[in-house]
């Protein structure tokens, strides 16, 4: 009897758990409405802890420009919050109405969590504008301090509303092992199905993505000023701002990968199988699309870094370097995208000479790829680096041997990422996934020592001119757009490896995707809905940068009246 | 300016255009939903072909047969009418479920855009027309009223609804004419009671078919005369 009612329950449970929708089909609404509000939450919480570290900056660091960038982007917020509501209002009539059984699962297990984040959400808007309509009534002493604060809370409320988000989201890819199919979903504990294997590693992931991404809108939005910048003052201004969101985009994005590895380590512990469907399943192929974006992110990166050196007195010194931190980077975007395991068909087999490649098989192992990606960041810091002191020179006493310790640092770190990259191919796997964590903290603590190292040796350097904010060819504000456009597909891509993984499974292994569309799609056509959601999406910003810009005016303000024709009356800030 | 805007439009386009066109090349594989989970047999749930859900199809599946036959029929005889594109590879299921269970689910099924006309005299009536001997506990007699005559317990248990034994049955599943000189009697004990214990060459896409309640459908003098009579046939 209980297979009975089981069988006619599974039956109920199938009809009407569906609905289409015109042309496209409901797989596809649903996935542009949820990639496009999550790419819009995405700036909404990456932006403000931009503005809040540069009011930061602007506060401590007695720089006034901070605490303008700071509310220019501040003023954006506005107009993306509401467009992320919308798309987000989108996904809920979407899931309601051609996926109600599954929405109605999700709901049964999570309401109350959806009350809270709906209160928070209007918490979190209702800062923003305090934040925003009082930056000129509280600006100065204790007022201005009280602002920041402001600034923190309306962080800490859009942090809060996206753990509350990924609490969902991970509960899909990795329910608690105890929840069956016939587990009524009224009777899970909330905080049992929020605290998921995957939910804290999501969590810190995307709030590092944030702030690359962040970074980078910021990065394209200054870039377009620069381009349209119609005074020297102007274009000066919005290099400096590209300047400050590649540096941001670049320094949180060289910590992501160790985020990455978490994530991924939880998910082969909760489930080997969608481990091994993930890394070496049928998307497979889409570790070489990323590691060929990856590549793209770090030399172009790079790239706009060694132009940048160009406006630096001084950086000429370094110039000669910078073609072997090109090969270094090359070499290692390479065997980062050397493929390993992954679906053949019994002609490639044969073409192959074996599952792996007898060549590439060897650079395919996660012992090359983490050599490689390691070799990569701290080629990416070392730019930084010498990008930092182009135009100084250190007059401690120790600056000699403060330099010399700090090519020793990376000569270390560099040798220690060798050493368990070359010994990971003569032991277990086991024991070799344990040296990427060496490897990871080799690079860290060099990163770490070798900034306090530098900024010891930077107190009273002598200067060796200005940087020439504007002087820079416009095709390093191209490479900007570049790095935006990459993050803002890379997040599609992850998110379709991520959603991807779960297969025919709404829930996984708990409720079963029934629906025309339960297969999961190939890449090529999971690129062509990546590529119409960043489109839609960037489509959009642009409009709100433009509605931003139509009624007030920029942020920036000229040196001094009549220094540079043209400026005259251009020393608002704000509005 | 509108240079420039076209510029920046390019290069957006161009960088979109290149990721998209690289992930386009590369071998295109779809993670396809197991066939068990869809294509084994009609979708009753859906509107198939545009003749509606099952309730409102299954009038008009054969001629003369009410709604009612033809769904009673279909659980009892389920090779006489195979929809074209689909194996015949349902169990009979009026010897898994009981003649209750049996009309509960012709109920359903009715109830899915058709209207329902099962009552309770229907129950009786087939309680006597279809195998009596189905008892889900290990306390009762077993299958086929507890004989210990293989070829009542085969009959029984619908084997040869799948199986080949000695030129009767199908052939969806392995042929057990000699299914004694590939499993030793140990092995056809096991995979008795947990079929998915291990799967035949040639045969894993029909893993999960053959049903995992034996167990408790026979008890322990049937289980070991059927599996002894089943391991003779070398």
């Amino acid at each position: 009897m209980p297979e009975a009612l089981l069988l006619l329950q599974a039956a109920a449970d199938t009809s009407h758990a569906y609905g289409e929708f015109p042309l496209i089909g409901a797989r596809a609404a649903v996935w542009i409405a949820a990639e496009v509000h999550l790419m819009f939450a995405a700036f909404v919480l990456g932006v403000p802890m931009f503005a809040v570290v540069t009011e930061a900056i602007g506060i401590f660091g007695g720089d006034e420009r901070y605490d303008r960038l700071s509310k220019e982007f501040t003023r954006l917020l506005l107009v993306a919050y509401s467009a992320t509501a919308i798309w987000g209002t989108i996904l809920v009539f979407f899931l309601a109405t051609l996926y109600p059984k599954f929405f109605a699962y999700l709901l049964a297990v999570f309401a109350p969590s959806t009350w809270v984040y709906a209160g928070l959400f209007f918490v979190e808007s209702f800062t923003l504008y305090l934040y925003y309509y009082g930056w000129d009534r509280w600006k100065k002493g204790r007022a201005k301090v009280g602002h920041w604060t402001l600034g923190i809370l309306l962080n800490v409320w859009g942090t809060i509303v996206m753990f509350i988000a990924n609490s969902w989201l991970t509960y899909m890819m990795t329910p608690p092992r105890d929840i069956t199919p016939s587990t009524d979903p009224t009777t899970i504990k909330l905080w049992h199905a929020i605290a998921n294997a995957t939910w804290m590693p999501i969590n810190v992931h995307r709030l590092i993505a944030n702030v690359v991404f962040g970074g980078a809108i910021v990065g394209a939005y200054a870039s377009y000023r620069f381009l349209a910048a119609r005074t020297e003052d102007e274009r000066a201004h919005y290099d400096w701002m590209g300047y400050v969101g590649n540096f941001i985009a670049m320094s949180a994005l060289i910590v992501l990968p160790f985020a990455g590895y978490w994530l991924g380590r939880e998910i082969y512990q909760y489930d080997q199988s969608m481990g091994i469907t993930m890394m070496g399943g049928f998307m497979s192929w889409l570790w070489v699309i990323q590691a060929f974006l990856i590549a793209v992110l770090f030399l172009t990166g790079n790239y706009y870094l060694w132009i940048g050196m160009g406006r630096i007195p001084g950086a000429e010194r370094f110039r000669p370097y910078t073609k072997w931190l090109l090969v270094i980077l090359v070499l290692g975007a390479i065997v980062w995208g050397t493929p390993h395991t992954m679906i053949a068909d019994s002609k490639e087999l044969a073409a192959m000479g074996g599952s792996h490649h007898p060549f590439l098989g060897a650079l395919g192992v996660m012992s090359a790829k983490n050599t490689a990606v390691n070799l990569m960041i701290l080629t990416t810091f070392l730019s930084f680096l010498l990008y930092r002191r182009a135009n100084t020179r250190p007059v401690v006493p120790w600056a000699r041997t403060g330099t010399l310790i700090q090519g020793a640092m990376f000569a270390i770190a560099a040798g220690i990422v060798l050493f368990y990259g070359i010994r990971g191919y003569f032991v277990e796997a086991i024991v070799r996934i344990g040296f990427s964590v060496y490897q990871v903290l080799a690079v860290l603590a060099c990163i770490l020592c070798v900034t306090v190292i530098d900024l010891l040796m930077a107190r009273g350097a002598q200067s060796l001119g200005a940087i020439r904010w504007g002087k820079m060819p416009p095709r390093s504000q191209y490479a900007l757009f570049i790095l935006a456009v990459t993050f803002t597909w890379l997040m599609g891509l992850m998110g379709f490896a991520r959603s991807g993984i779960r297969q025919y499974w709404h829930v996984w292994q708990v409720m079963q995707d029934t629906s025309a569309y339960a297969a999961t799609p190939a890449l090529g056509y999971a690129a062509k809905m990546i590529s119409l959601c960043v489109l839609i999406f960037l489509s959009l910003v642009a409009f709100v940068f433009w509605l931003g810009g139509l009624a007030e005016k920029s942020t920036f303000v000229a040196a001094a009246p009549g220094v540079s024709p043209g400026t005259r009356g251009a020393q608002h800030v704000g509005h | 300016m509108w240079a420039t805007n076209l510029k920046v439009v390019g290069v957006v386009l161009g960088t979109l255009a290149l990721y998209t066109l690289i992930a386009n090349k590369i071998p295109q594989v779809q993670s396809e939903v197991p066939q068990a989970l869809t294509t084994r047999a009609p979708n009753l749930l859906t509107d198939e072909k545009g003749t509606g859900l099952i309730g409102a199809r299954c009038g008009k599946r054969e001629p003369g047969k009410s709604c009612k036959q033809y769904l009673f029929e279909s659980l009892d005889n389920p090779t006489a009418y195979v929809v074209p594109g689909y194996q015949p590879i349902m169990p009979v299921m009026t010897k898994q479920l009981s003649p209750q269970q049996i009309w509960a689910v012709i109920a359903f099924l009715e109830s899915q855009g058709g209207t329902v006309d099962v009552s309770a005299s229907d129950i009786p009536a087939a309680g006597a027309g279809v195998a009596s001997g189905v008892s889900p506990g290990p306390a009762g007699p077993g299958l086929a009223g507890g004989s210990t005559d293989p070829q009542a317990i085969i009959q029984a248990a619908g084997c040869l609804v799948c199986h080949k034994l000695d030129g009767q049955g199908q052939v969806i599943a392995p042929d057990l004419t000699h299914v004694g000189s590939r499993r030793t009697a140990e092995s056809i004990r096991k995979k008795v009671l947990d079929p998915t214990s291990s799967i035949a060459k040639g045969y894993e896409k029909l893993a999960g078919i053959m049903p995992k309640t034996f167990g408790t459908m026979l008890n322990a003098a049937q289980l070991e005369a059927l599996v002894q009579y089943l391991a003779a046939h070398k």
